[in-house]
């Protein structure tokens, strides 16, 4: 490398506040990156947590075709079996059989369509159940085989419910006959999604079992949460394989329960990059347009060293170290920069809520209404990959021109 | 290797597109520099001087005709090549002295042996022989813009000969120097010529450099006017 990394740094030390402001250019790209993609990162998983946690987990083992076509006669048996399969693989956080279903509900004169969900009130966790840690009166039902109801708030006042009052719950049986089933209200659940809280009631799973004419282990589904959304495609693979000699279930990420959502994210996480590549190719064409000036200020220094021997290749050697250090000291400034505005975001965040209120729901699924960043290790390391990439790429041409110059045109016109 | 040939020009011919205008800066020349001249190419501005060591220092490409180095066709070389010709085997020595100013005395002196990949101690062992010949071993941490003219052009003759080149180029050397200076300059070039039987052409009117030379060739209008040989 001889005298090359020398040379470069100096001539990056002779211009200090050109090659401040380029690496500052590439720092403030990485504050960007980071904040979009954080902010991204945070949103999306928020989303999707919260989505899984109002009933289909992360993965959903389901009765084939219960998707496509959910009703209570798909039923997944040997559901304690599945859960328990799911529980034995590592990386998996919590997995419970539930009966989601459509269900009417009647009190006095008044009666509502609406969704239950039948959970076993000893295995739920508020962690991996939004409802139980939305519940604003009364408590959860502590025995799977009684009649406790929890209902949403909206449906408590459209029924005109209180505790203790009883609730019709008319559903469909496996067979096709109506059955109905008197419960009575043992706490109240407030989300802050108006559709979710005036149409949603947990029932317990024994008793719906027994309603429904169910199987002591059936279940709709076995709903099974992950610690980081990104192991959900490695533990549904491990799932289907444990499970592979079951023909009549299907196991299936949350992007397929929940494909309103997945769109949502998809389209958005297609903007956010699309806003950070144009924001990216700004900050490119500053860097190449500073390179270019300095390359274009230097054509007598580089005839010179071509005159006395250095090859158009050492030329273009040099420019591209100068543009490798400038990459290194835009990382570290970015680096300083984005690490105390990153920790503040993601602790703390910005409470938009005044703007887009407490209860803002996007694709079915309620938003945090505080503005955090998260941001995944490989997330990272893509944005500094990126932004040193940049960098680099941005001195490709400039150190070409460098290695074109013509050292007795450069030493003629000086 | 004394009286080798070192530098063969054959019908060189260098023409210059000016807008329209076709100018002919060098006609069907020929010269034949040995191994320890001390040659001077002389003549008026625009008599094709510096055009002449151009095409010998591989910086330029004649019109037609050949320029050999040693008896290489330098047509036959790509940049890259003629690049590691200049680097090997040409030191220059410019009007404007053209030290690299990011690079200090020391390393400006050393600049050529570091691109030979010479090993750092014997580039220092060397660095310092020459800059004590040249006088300048006391200024090796100074940057070309910490000294004076006859300095830095001290300096630019350490780089040209350092890596004992097969001749070395000097394009008006003493042109942007005081007297004083000139003066040290050609006493040091004749030295490292005399003693350590370095080739030198230089281009020049200036009168004192000419009358240093054994040899002077006299330029006009791109066309040798006269090749004198003195003894000296």
């Amino acid at each position: 490398m001889m005298k090359l990394n020398k040379m470069a740094w100096r001539t990056l030390a002779r211009n200090k506040r050109r090659s401040l402001i380029t690496s500052f250019s590439v720092a403030f790209g990485i504050l960007l990156a980071v904040t979009f993609t954080g902010s991204g990162d945070y949103s999306y998983t928020s989303m999707i947590d919260t989505s899984a946690v109002m009933g289909f987990g992360h993965v959903s083992v389901e009765a084939a075709g219960y998707n496509d076509r959910p009703g209570l006669a798909r039923r997944l048996t040997e559901a304690g079996v599945v859960r328990k399969t799911a529980l034995g693989l590592p990386r998996v956080a919590g997995a419970y059989a539930r009966i989601m279903g459509q269900a009417m509900f009647a009190a006095g004169a008044k009666s509502v369509g609406g969704v239950f969900m039948a959970i076993d009130p000893q295995l739920e966790k508020p962690l991996h159940n939004f409802f139980l840690r939305s519940i604003v009166k009364g408590r959860l039902f502590d025995d799977t085989n009684g009649r406790g109801a929890v209902v949403g708030a909206g449906m408590a006042v459209k029924l005109n419910l209180r505790l203790g009052k009883k609730v019709i719950v008319t559903v469909t049986d496996k067979n096709g006959q109506l059955t109905s089933e008197l419960t009575r209200v043992c706490g109240i659940f407030k989300t802050g999604d108006d559709s979710v809280d005036s149409g949603m009631v947990l029932l317990p799973l024994g008793r719906m079992r027994r309603v429904l004419n169910y199987g002591p282990d059936d279940a709709t589904l076995v709903a099974v949460y992950v610690n980081d959304l990104r192991q959900v495609k490695g533990v549904r693979t491990l799932l289907a394989a444990k499970l592979d000699h079951k023909a009549d279930l299907e196991i299936l990420p949350w992007q397929e329960t929940q494909p309103d959502l997945a769109g949502l994210i998809a389209v958005d996480r297609l903007f956010n990059y699309l806003l950070q590549f144009l924001v990216g190719l700004v900050i490119a064409a500053g860097i190449l347009n500073t390179m270019l000036m300095s390359v274009l200020e230097r054509t007598r220094e580089f005839g010179i060293m071509m005159a006395v021997g250095m090859t158009p290749r050492q030329v273009v050697g040099l420019v591209l170290i100068e543009s490798f250090w400038l990459g290194v000291l835009g990382l570290l400034l970015g680096v300083i920069l984005t690490a105390p505005w990153f920790v503040y975001m993601s602790r703390v965040g910005i409470d938009l809520s005044r703007h887009i209120g407490q209860d803002y729901s996007a694709g079915g699924v309620l938003v945090d209404p505080v503005m955090k960043l998260r941001l995944y290790k490989e997330s990272a390391l893509v944005i500094l990959f990126a932004a040193f990439g940049l960098t680099m790429a941005a001195g490709v041409y400039p150190a070409i021109r460098a290695g074109r110059t013509m050292p007795v045109e450069s030493l003629l016109n000086s | 290797m004394q009286n080798a040939p070192i530098v063969q020009l054959e019908k060189v011919s260098k023409v210059y597109q000016q807008g329209q205008v076709e100018v002919k800066a060098v006609d069907n020349f020929d010269l034949t520099v040995r191994a320890g001249e001390f040659s001077v190419l002389c003549g008026p501005s625009g008599s094709g001087k510096t055009t002449i060591l151009n095409l010998i220092g591989a910086l330029d490409a004649p019109s037609s005709g050949r320029v050999c180095l040693e008896g290489q066709n330098l047509a036959e070389l790509n940049r890259g090549r003629l690049s590691r010709l200049r680097r090997d085997r040409i030191g220059f020595v410019f009007q404007f002295y053209n030290l690299i100013p990011v690079l200090t005395a020391f390393e400006n002196a050393e600049f050529v042996l570091s691109l030979q990949n010479v090993p750092a101690a014997e580039r220092r062992k060397r660095v310092m022989a020459v800059l004590r010949e040249v006088g300048m071993a006391d200024y090796v941490d100074r940057r070309p813009d910490e000294l004076s003219g006859g300095q830095q052009q001290r300096i630019a003759i350490a780089r040209a000969v350092v890596s004992e080149p097969a001749i070395v180029l000097a394009d008006e050397p003493t042109a942007n120097v005081d007297s004083a200076a000139a003066d040290r300059i050609l006493d040091l070039m004749a030295q490292l010529n005399r003693e350590k039987g370095v080739t030198f052409l230089f281009s020049t009117h200036d009168q004192r450099v000419m009358d240093r030379a054994r040899r002077l060739i006299r330029l006009r209008d791109g066309r040798l006017e006269a090749d004198e040989h003195r003894d000296r």
